[in-house]
């Protein structure tokens, strides 16, 4: 059965939680529009001040620029930042899993080439794992990489590429052996220079009108042979294994927590019944979830790889988050929903409902992650 | 750190003694002496008393343990009476004053002392059964006795100390989480051993779906559950108790669902035990305020911190 441990956060938090409130209140101005989803919000300005806070790769060794914190601190950090809906886009990969996977399974040259960087908030990541055809059967990914004299000829299409246009790397799955029988077998992990090893990205405007995500298209690119991350043919575990840092974390249930704050602001301080227990039924679902995710940070914290743990704390996450802004936007009769004085939540709301089919598909769809369950549970 | 001597004994022997045998006469009404003889003799019924040696955390613990086996005993009520009632050892229930009865006495027929509460009041009247009480039999919708007894003139009111509504609240949400467990358990059992199309039911991605769907709510209920009870000795319980109650109270209401889908129409049955779990997760999340008694208590709160302290009341320690 699946174990959610009782985990309290050390009191050493305490202090870089105020930390972390004050210098928020510092900085305002890059709050003006405060959105919760990670996805949202690309400020470098911001993400350079973060990380000369230390903020950033806050749980890598010193040599490499991070500061030996631990996924406690990083957990407090990130909830405060996403909380206040904070502009954290721009390095938020890099900081959750690009950083973290070159760490576990990087050269030293590599560690010492890409780190601080990003712990400066100065280098940015995107991720290629999805193509055209290949989307939750990361398996069947096509793009690949042949060993040719001077490194790696790449070809092929990376897709849903968050950023890739603005940032500077992505760490691209790619197959470098032929599929075989064994269809998790061969593939490797390789760090793409966006702006310099000649792809072309063609930005793809979504549904809510932003345009963060891309085609990333590999025509006979050659890297150098010192860009693959961990053992070529290793690929797939590695990426598994980066998602246990992906999935478990406050992304995954706060998108929306912008939406509440604005309609509690509206609901006054004495609000009727129903729109009272609407809020209490919000809080009660966000207070449980977070409860779990630091569960899963207390594993992570111990060494453990928590997948299913993650994989279940980000369904049910998500699938609340898409549940927040109908609880909301049910609970605000006209008084709110049409006084002119309650534009903020409007805002909010529109902003969260339009994000709001890319919570359960982004890092595993809702029914990937339900396949994962299902195998925690010995159904598969 | 929960006592696991305490709760892998109550393990044990509740897993031993409710049988669906059991638990089907005991909803005939008649009470299960034997097994209250036994769990008394190991003193469960003392734990929360002041000097039991076991912290009241580890007292819900056991009362989750109750939940998860359905052991058909007032077990919580017990406890928090006799914890309440200087003097009380033996079997005691609790109900709430209305209209000059004690009413929802779980086992009000068979008790020494019945507790009534008036929360409202923050006080409480005891009245000993015996010769001439008169009571009112009922059973609420999983056929546990919630028995009315008739308040005797002159009643003395006693100041109650402690939170005892946000108590009994507690005690539900938390035999729920642990009934909701077993829930998952049993479905999970059963989704291996129903076999249709030539193969395992649990072999099939629908199945599978649901599974893991009430495998999330059981996850949260047994956190939201835990969470509570840490904060027995905190100034946020009566919060602490909404988040639990009402978001245990939300996972009952699909786990139950998710439950008697997978088991089809054997789930149905009388014949099957799997009702005494989903009956009791319906009615308890009824008992001491529904999800909206609590949503609303919780929602009250938050809205009069304002929408800037939200956050705050969020992002706690524990």
């Amino acid at each position: 059965m699946l174990q959610f441990d009782r985990v309290t956060l050390p009191e050493e938090t305490e202090s870089l939680r105020r930390d972390v409130r004050q210098f928020l209140a510092d900085n305002a101005e890059h709050l003006e529009r405060p959105n919760s989803d990670f996805s949202t919000g690309h400020d470098p300005a911001f993400s350079r001040k973060l990380g000369s806070q230390g903020w950033i790769g806050m749980t890598w060794p010193k040599q490499y620029g991070g500061s030996e914190r631990s996924f406690f601190d990083r957990y407090v950090v990130t909830e405060e930042l996403l909380a206040a809906g904070a502009p954290v886009s721009a390095h938020w990969i890099a900081d959750r899993q690009s950083g973290n996977l070159i760490l576990g399974v990087g050269t030293d040259e590599q560690k010492a080439r890409y780190l601080p960087p990003i712990a400066r908030g100065e280098s940015y990541f995107s991720i290629g794992m999805s193509e055209p055809n290949s989307g939750s059967d990361l398996a069947s990914v096509r793009t690949r990489a042949e060993r040719v004299e001077g490194g790696w000829l790449i070809n092929g299409t990376k897709l849903w590429s968050t950023d890739a246009h603005r940032n500077h790397f992505m760490i691209a799955l790619v197959r470098t052996e032929p599929p075989s029988e064994n269809r998790h077998a061969g593939f490797s992990q390789i760090i793409v220079d966006l702006h310099k090893d000649g792809v072309n990205i063609r930005p793809i405007r979504n549904m809510a009108g932003g345009e963060d995500f891309n085609e990333v298209v590999f025509e006979d690119v050659l890297v150098p042979e010192d860009r693959v991350v961990g053992e070529p043919g290793n690929g797939w575990k590695q990426v598994t294994s980066e998602l246990a840092y992906e999935r478990s974390g406050p992304e995954r249930f706060l998108s929306g927590f912008r939406v509440f704050v604005e309609l509690v602001r509206a609901a006054g301080p004495d609000p009727e019944p129903a729109l009272a227990a609407a809020i209490g039924r919000i809080a009660a679902h966000i207070a449980t979830l977070r409860r779990m995710s630091i569960s899963v940070a207390g594993m992570l914290e111990g060494g453990k790889s928590p997948e299913v743990e993650a994989a279940l704390v980000k369904g049910l996450g998500n699938d609340f988050e898409k549940l927040l802004p109908e609880i909301a936007r049910l609970a605000a009769d006209d008084s709110i929903a049409a006084a002119a004085r309650f534009g903020r939540f409007r805002e909010s709301l529109r902003d969260t409902l339009l994000l709001s089919p890319s919570f359960t598909i982004r890092g595993g769809t809702r029914e990937i992650l339900r396949g994962v369950i299902a195998r925690g549970l010995g159904l598969r | 750190m929960t006592d696991t001597m305490l709760t892998d004994a109550a393990e044990r022997m509740f897993a031993d003694l409710c049988d669906k045998a059991m638990l089907d006469a005991a909803e005939d009404g008649a009470f299960p002496s034997a097994l209250w003889n036994t769990v008394a003799e190991s003193g469960f019924h003392q734990l929360a008393m002041p000097d039991s040696g076991v912290s009241l955390g580890d007292a819900f613990a056991v009362v989750g343990i109750a939940g998860r086996h359905a052991l058909p005993l007032p077990l919580a009520e017990t406890l928090l009476a006799n914890r309440w009632l200087a003097g009380s050892d033996g079997l005691a229930t609790i109900g709430q004053v209305q209209d000059g009865w004690i009413v929802d006495a779980p086992w009000g027929r068979a008790a020494d002392r019945i507790l009534g509460l008036d929360a409202e009041r923050g006080a409480c009247v005891v009245v000993e059964l015996g010769e001439g009480v008169q009571v009112r039999e009922g059973a609420n919708l999983a056929g546990e006795p919630r028995d009315a007894v008739a308040l005797p003139d002159g009643a003395e009111w006693l100041p109650l100390l402690e939170p005892a509504y946000a108590y009994l609240a507690l005690a539900r949400a938390v035999a729920s989480a642990g009934c909701l467990a077993r829930v998952l358990e049993l479905t999970l059992q059963y989704a291996g051993e129903r076999e249709q199309f030539g193969r395992a039911i649990s072999r099939f991605q629908a199945i599978q779906h649901s599974l893991a769907v009430m495998a999330g709510e059981v996850a949260a209920a047994g956190r939201a559950a835990d969470a509570a009870v840490d904060a027995l000795d905190g100034d946020r319980l009566e919060l602490e108790v909404a988040v639990a109650k009402a978001r245990v109270g939300e996972a009952a209401g699909v786990v139950a669902e998710i439950a008697h889908q997978v088991h089809g129409a054997m789930g149905f049955t009388h014949e099957h035990q799997l009702h005494h779990f989903t009956r009791r997760a319906w009615a308890w999340r009824d008992e001491f305020g529904n999800e909206t008694h609590w949503q609303r208590r919780l929602g009250r709160h938050l809205a009069a911190g304002g929408a800037d302290g939200l956050w705050a009341f969020i992002a706690t320690r524990g």
